[in-house]
Parts: structure tokens; C-alpha cells; sequence
């Protein structure tokens, strides 16, 4: 798995930092920043979820990737 | 779209639970309803499409048009002509704000919001009369000193502050001379109090939001500033009250999952995700937007013109989405809700929020572990005709 973001369209919900914080993280303007852009198969189902959740779908899982 | 015309709000009963209308609304994608001002709007009724809706360009939130539908004869709420609520404009003036409130920025706020909740509960504590009006005591004013001191309102003006934003926000209770008044005294506290912050700056959001307009002109005008000051406080202050009160209060009525919550503190954040998924505190009428061309959905076109409104509490609800919407289920795992939106204009302050409501639940109920309701709830009343159309009071004893 391997996750990206859109930070243009970031609204600052702060919902996948809550969720998976050894993954997601935010910039000085709190638009969402990558930490581990290929996270461990633990994390998976909660990148996933927090992906689901995004208000603006700001952040994109690519499940083939490695 | 069906042939009757429904009334919006949905009326609440039965009053602790989802408005009984909400039911078999999502049959039909769109439906056409009435506001309290008589004027007619498009209801979006389904999760994907409030959801998509939400991100839709061709939905402006400029509702200050002639041929706009109103929300109350009156209702000047999300309709100034000096502000630009669509993109790129409110995206600009958005940014301003956001930075304030951060995960990192929010999370060093839990041990001061806690200490106000211990404070307030302190005071509960103390009082020696039964009942307890739970809004009254600390459903309100936790939110408001929270918010009020963020901006830098002074604690002395606070009372002051939360009678004109009462009044503001009433949208048929009151008689129109007394709202538009309670509006003036508004603006007129704001404007003093970005005066005296310009000649005083503190560690405030006012005061970083008053160095962006000196520093750069074209960043931040005099309005905008009185207006997204405005706007921060009432959105702060009013929603998150509301939902402390009514939230709490439909928790009461289900003593089951206030002992599950006892038994397992984890389970705080489902639980107020859950009460937030229910929306049992106010309607959508703020979403409402202006389509300003057509829009083919679901078989059916929203013509250019037409006000629309995204109904999350329908969204909420819908089956597709949420497994058994109509049952109140703390412990959900998958639960995306559309209560603070979604989108550019997902809710500023949400993070803020959700952690008052943690914060708020759980003190409350670990300080009085056997707090129960003191009224039948179809007996609580409801602010209809606001914004807000949470309970009004809510009587506890223990």
C-alpha cells in the first residue's frame, strides 16, 4: 500500500491525524502532511478508514503499490 | 419528487430520537420543501449525494440573491452582500483561520478546557436546589468561555455577549425589531472589541487575525475580519452548547449505554461521534446554497436557480451508508456522519468541538455517576424555530 494526498484541497479536518497519527500529520497551516507513505499492513484497515473519511477526499490509497 | 409539500425543520417527534419524517425520505434524491419563511427549497436526501453535493462549484452558498429562498422572513444569518462565501475568495480568508485550529493546536487546549469543565462542574456540585438546569449550569457555559476566550472576549463581557448572539440566532421566536437589534448590539461589541485589540493586541485569534489585515491590505478587509470574528464566535459558542445539552440528555434517557460509557471510558469518542451522527440538536437549514446552473442527479435535474438544501440529518440516516441508522449505537466503527459537513466549507471548528464533547461527557459523568434526567422527555422543551432547535432546558438531578 502506498498513500498520497492532495494537499491543495485539504480543509484542515484533522480527522486522519486523530486517526492514524503514525501516519498522518499536518503543516504549520494544518494541511495534511505524509509521514509514512508506505505504512505497515497493521495500519492498513485505519489509512483505509481514515481515507473513507476524509470530508474532501484529500487523500488517496494505492492499494497496489508498494 | 413526492407531491406534498414537507415543512422544514422536520418537526421532532418523538423528541429523543431522529425526526420521525427522515424515515422514508431517501426514496426520492431530491424533495421539495417548505422553509419557515413560506419560500420553497430543494432537499438533497441521499449520504453520496449531500456528500458530493458538498464539493459541488455549481452550488454557491451566496444566498444573499433576489430569487434566493429564505430561511426566515427576516434571517440576515449567511446572507452579507460584502462577502464572498464561494472560491477562490472564502478559500483565501478560510486559510486565515484554519491554522488555528490544528490537531496539535487543539490537543493543547484539552488540559485548560478540562480545568474550565472541573470548575464548572464545581460549581453544579455546590448547588443545593433539584433540579439542575444541565444548560444553564454547564452545557452553555463551557462553550462559550471556551470560544470567548480563543478570540480574546473579555469574561466580563460574556453574558452581554450571549444575549445578542440568542437573539441573532432566533429566527421566528422573537419579534424582528428585537433580533435586528440584538444583530446591531453584535456587530457593535465586535467592532469595539477589534478596536481595543488593535490599540491592545493579546495572545488571541482577534488579535493574529487583526496583525493579517495590518500587515497585507489585500489579505484581509475590515469587514471580512468583523465578519469571520463573527461567524467564529457564534459557530463556537451556540452549536457545541447545544449539543452538550441535548446530546447528554438523550444519553440520560438511555441509562443502558451511560453505564456501558462507565464500565469503558475508551468508549467516549464513538459515543460522541454517535450523538453527533443523530444530529438531535438542529437541522441543516445552513446549508442552504444557490444551484447556479443546472445539475442532473440520480434521473433528476436541479434547475439553475433553485435553492437547495444538503440534508445531513438525512444523510445520517441513510441506510445505505449506516447499518441500522435509527438505532443509537456507541460503539460504531464506521461512522463518516455529514454533521459538520464536508467539503471546502467542512466545519473550522470541528476538531474543537469534538474535544469539548469528550472532554464534557466524560467529566459529567464520572463527577455525577448517577445523573439522571428530572422531566419526561417528550416534556423537555425545544428552541423550534432556530438554528438551533436543540432542548432549551434540561433538568437533572442526582
Amino acid at each position: 500500500m502506498r498513500v498520497t494526498v492532495t494537499q491543495g484541497t485539504c480543509a484542515v479536518a484533522s480527522l486522519c491525524v486523530y486517526r492514524v497519527p503514525q501516519v498522518f500529520d499536518q503543516d504549520e497551516d494544518g494541511h495534511v502532511v505524509v509521514l509514512e507513505e508506505r505504512p505497515p499492513p497493521e495500519l492498513h484497515a485505519d489509512v483505509r478508514r481514515a481515507a473513507r473519511g476524509c470530508p474532501t477526499q484529500t487523500i488517496r490509497v494505492h492499494e497496489d503499490e508498494f | 419528487m413526492s407531491a406534498e409539500t414537507l415543512r422544514y425543520p422536520f418537526p421532532w417527534t418523538p423528541p429523543m430520537e431522529p425526526p420521525e419524517a427522515l424515515r422514508d425520505l431517501r426514496k426520492e434524491p431530491v424533495v421539495e420543501v417548505t422553509l419557515p419563511s413560506g419560500d420553497k427549497a430543494l432537499l438533497v436526501t441521499r449520504y453520496k449525494d449531500v456528500r458530493k453535493l458538498f464539493a459541488d462549484k455549481r452550488l454557491s452558498r451566496n444566498i444573499a440573491r433576489p430569487d434566493a429562498a429564505r430561511i426566515s422572513a427576516d434571517n440576515e444569518l449567511f446572507m452579507d452582500p460584502n462577502i464572498d462565501p464561494d472560491p477562490p475568495e472564502h478559500t483565501r480568508v478560510r486559510g486565515l483561520v484554519t491554522k488555528a485550529f490544528t490537531a496539535r493546536r487543539i490537543e493543547r487546549l484539552r488540559p485548560w478546557v478540562q480545568k474550565i469543565t472541573d470548575e464548572l462542574l464545581d460549581e453544579m456540585e455546590r448547588q443545593q436546589e433539584r433540579p439542575v438546569d444541565l444548560n444553564e449550569t454547564f452545557a452553555f457555559p463551557l462553550p462559550i468561555r471556551v470560544i470567548c476566550q480563543l478570540l480574546g472576549v473579555p469574561p466580563e463581557d460574556q453574558d452581554q455577549f450571549r444575549k445578542s448572539v440568542d437573539g441573532f440566532l432566533s429566527v421566528t421566536r422573537m419579534p424582528p425589531e428585537e433580533v435586528a437589534k440584538c444583530r446591531q448590539d453584535l456587530w457593535k461589541y465586535l467592532g469595539d472589541l477589534i478596536a481595543s485589540k488593535t490599540e491592545n493586541p493579546g495572545d488571541d485569534l482577534v488579535s493574529e487575525l487583526i496583525k493579517v489585515r495590518d500587515e497585507d491590505n489585500n489579505k484581509l478587509s475590515e469587514h471580512e475580519l468583523h465578519f469571520w470574528v463573527q461567524g467564529l464566535l457564534i459557530a463556537g459558542y451556540v452549536t457545541t452548547a447545544s449539543q452538550i445539552g441535548t446530546g447528554t440528555a438523550v444519553l440520560l434517557h438511555n441509562r443502558d449505554l451511560v453505564e456501558e460509557i462507565q464500565q469503558d471510558w475508551s468508549l467516549v469518542p464513538s459515543a460522541v461521534e454517535e450523538l453527533l451522527r443523530t444530529q438531535i440538536m438542529g437541522s441543516s437549514v445552513g446549508t442552504l446554497r444557490y444551484a447556479i446552473d443546472d445539475i442532473p442527479l440520480e434521473g433528476y435535474t436541479i434547475p439553475k436557480g433553485s435553492s437547495v438544501l444538503l440534508s445531513e440529518e438525512s444523510a445520517n440516516m441513510d441506510e445505505t451508508v449506516f447499518e441500522d441508522p435509527f438505532t443509537l449505537d456507541i460503539r460504531r466503527k464506521e461512522n463518516h456522519h455529514m454533521t459538520f459537513g464536508a467539503g471546502l466549507h467542512y466545519c473550522v471548528g470541528a476538531a474543537l468541538a469534538r474535544m469539548e464533547l469528550q472532554v464534557a461527557t466524560e467529566s459529567l459523568l464520572r463527577r455525577f455517576p448517577d445523573i439522571r434526567l428530572a422531566a419526561k422527555a417528550e416534556e423537555l422543551p425545544r428552541s423550534l424555530g432556530g438554528f438551533m432547535e436543540g432542548f432549551t432546558e434540561v433538568p437533572v438531578e442526582w
